[in-house]
């Protein structure tokens, strides 16, 4: 075999996270392989999204929560204190359940986050805008108003919006909460088809509630339960052969 | 395979509604070679008609068995072992199905071979009668019991079926060389022959399936195979 082991984004290892007195997270060590996704499953309550509200430091923000061991991204531990935030989060972009676009333009939903971290002119910001909603395949439905306020799209459209704006900063990571639960079937089926196109160039982790949704996009599914990681496997060993009972009952909706 | 059931009551009904339908379609094409067997051994013309009256029967079970298959798959969206079991039935059904097809044409071809009583020796056939029917019953105590040792032992078993094959082949021709006579009836027994093989192929495939279904591992490709022999006895004519 010629081919090399596949480059890991982020390895976690030995991983505990705290919230106040609540252990939510237990010893978890796992790798997420560069350009692949990895879907985190499990029932409300798990962890998944604990986990990955730690990739981007979201828990800074609130006192008394707290992390331990190591979150490795090219090459330093994440957790670490000194870090610049700002520059992680526009290394490690993230969309949330719920479209969240900014109370403003199309346009400048996507530019702000681009002027925090560069300097470009008119004619390279445009080139940008125009790139990143062209990826989102957004550009065709919006071209004509760029400068309308965001809050006037649909739900689906914020969405892609959102995704638009996390990858005009240029992140190596992509995390994904719950992206499409808001979503119709339509707009769901546009972005997992996005997903499959931006896993080219960056490393997606998505949580998601959709077993089918795991199983279409993911290469890589981590079951997660009360706050460990029971089993993470191929999505096509995971759902049709997984190793654990406990994977096995919920996926198959046994869990009592 | 898990005995915990679903949170949804009406998936686990379904599935126990597939369950059943196999074991059915099992018990009658199982009953079907049982009379098959009997119309060669006992001459028996009421049991040859018995086991061809059955085809509609084990036909219509393997469409009902077929469009459940297709709405658990469609509504339920299962995974793990219920998608495996699911579709292990899909083609287990199948499979019978073709068990019943041999087991008609066998019990057909049992009203042919009248009229050559004492020359030819039907004990041969018997012998490996005895063992196709032993291997599809316990085939079908694999399905029913999802017991993936039983599945093992009937993969294991076939080998000595395709060497009964062989050496029944050999003995049939020896008959006709010896008797031109012969022909027609030992051509008959031919077929019967091949069709027992290949209800044991089936009832090896039966195994293989459930052997899937239940442990998520499929069975080596190759089969254990009957030794080699100089007579070409993968030449079939056509079956019917």
């Amino acid at each position: 075999m010629t081919e090399t082991r596949p480059q890991v984004a982020l390895a976690v290892r030995n991983l505990n996270f705290y919230y106040g007195q609540n252990h939510a997270l237990h010893d978890i060590s796992i790798d997420f392989p560069a350009r692949k996704v990895t879907a985190m499953i499990g029932p409300s309550g798990c962890g998944k999204s604990t986990l990955l509200r730690i990739f981007n430091r979201m828990y800074d923000l609130y006192p008394g929560q707290r992390a331990t061991g190591e979150v490795l991204f090219d090459g330093r531990n994440i957790l670490e204190t000194g870090l610049d935030l700002n520059i992680l989060r526009a290394r490690i972009g993230m969309v949330f359940q719920k479209p969240t676009p900014f109370p403003m333009s199309i346009y400048d939903n996507i530019a702000f986050g681009v002027r925090l971290h560069e300097r470009l002119n008119k004619a390279d910001m445009d080139a940008r805008v125009q790139d990143v909603l062209t990826r989102v395949a957004l550009w065709n439905e919006v071209r004509d108003r760029l400068n309308a306020p965001a809050a006037g799209l649909s739900g689906g459209q914020q969405q892609r919006l959102c995704i638009a704006r996390s990858i005009a900063t240029r992140p190596e990571v992509l995390l994904l909460d719950e992206p499409t639960s808001a979503l119709d079937p339509i707009s769901t089926a546009r972005i997992e088809e996005l997903l499959d196109e931006l896993k080219e160039e960056f490393t997606i982790a998505i949580v998601t509630h959709n077993m089918q949704q795991a199983a279409r996009c993911a290469d890589q599914v981590a079951f997660f339960y009360m706050g460990r990681l029971i089993e993470v496997d191929t999505a096509d060993r995971i759902f049709t052969n997984p190793r654990q009972q406990q994977t096995q009952d919920y996926i198959t909706g046994r869990f009592g | 395979m898990a005995d915990r059931s679903h949170i949804v009551k009406s998936y686990e009904q379904e599935l126990g509604q597939l369950r059943s339908m196999m074991s059915q379609m099992g018990g009658i094409v199982e009953n079907q070679v049982a009379l098959a067997l009997s119309a060669i051994a006992d001459r028996n013309e009421e049991a040859a008609d018995a086991a061809a009256r059955q085809d509609p029967d084990v036909d219509g079970l393997e469409r009902d068995v077929e469009s459940l298959a297709i709405r658990l798959l469609a509504l339920r969206s299962p995974m793990a072992s219920d998608l495996r079991e699911i579709v292990a039935a899909l083609k287990i059904t199948g499979d019978l199905e073709r068990i019943g097809d041999y087991a008609s044409s066998i019990a057909r071809r049992s009203l042919r071979i009248r009229g050559s009583d004492g020359q030819i020796s039907l004990s041969g056939l018997r012998s490996m009668g005895r063992l196709v029917q032993d291997n599809l019953r316990r085939s079908i105590d694999a399905i029913t019991q999802q017991d993936s040792n039983r599945a093992m032992e009937v993969w294991h078993a076939d080998r000595a079926v395709d060497e009964y094959y062989t050496a029944l082949f050999r003995e049939l021709v020896t008959y006709m060389m010896e008797d031109p006579r012969n022909i027609r009836a030992c051509t008959e027994l031919l077929f019967i022959a091949k069709n027992l093989e290949r209800i044991g192929d089936h009832a090896t495939n039966i195994a293989e399936r459930v052997f899937y279904a239940v442990t998520g591992d499929n069975l080596p490709a190759v089969r254990p195979r009957g030794g080699p022999t100089s007579i070409d006895t993968t030449a079939e004519p056509d079956d019917r």
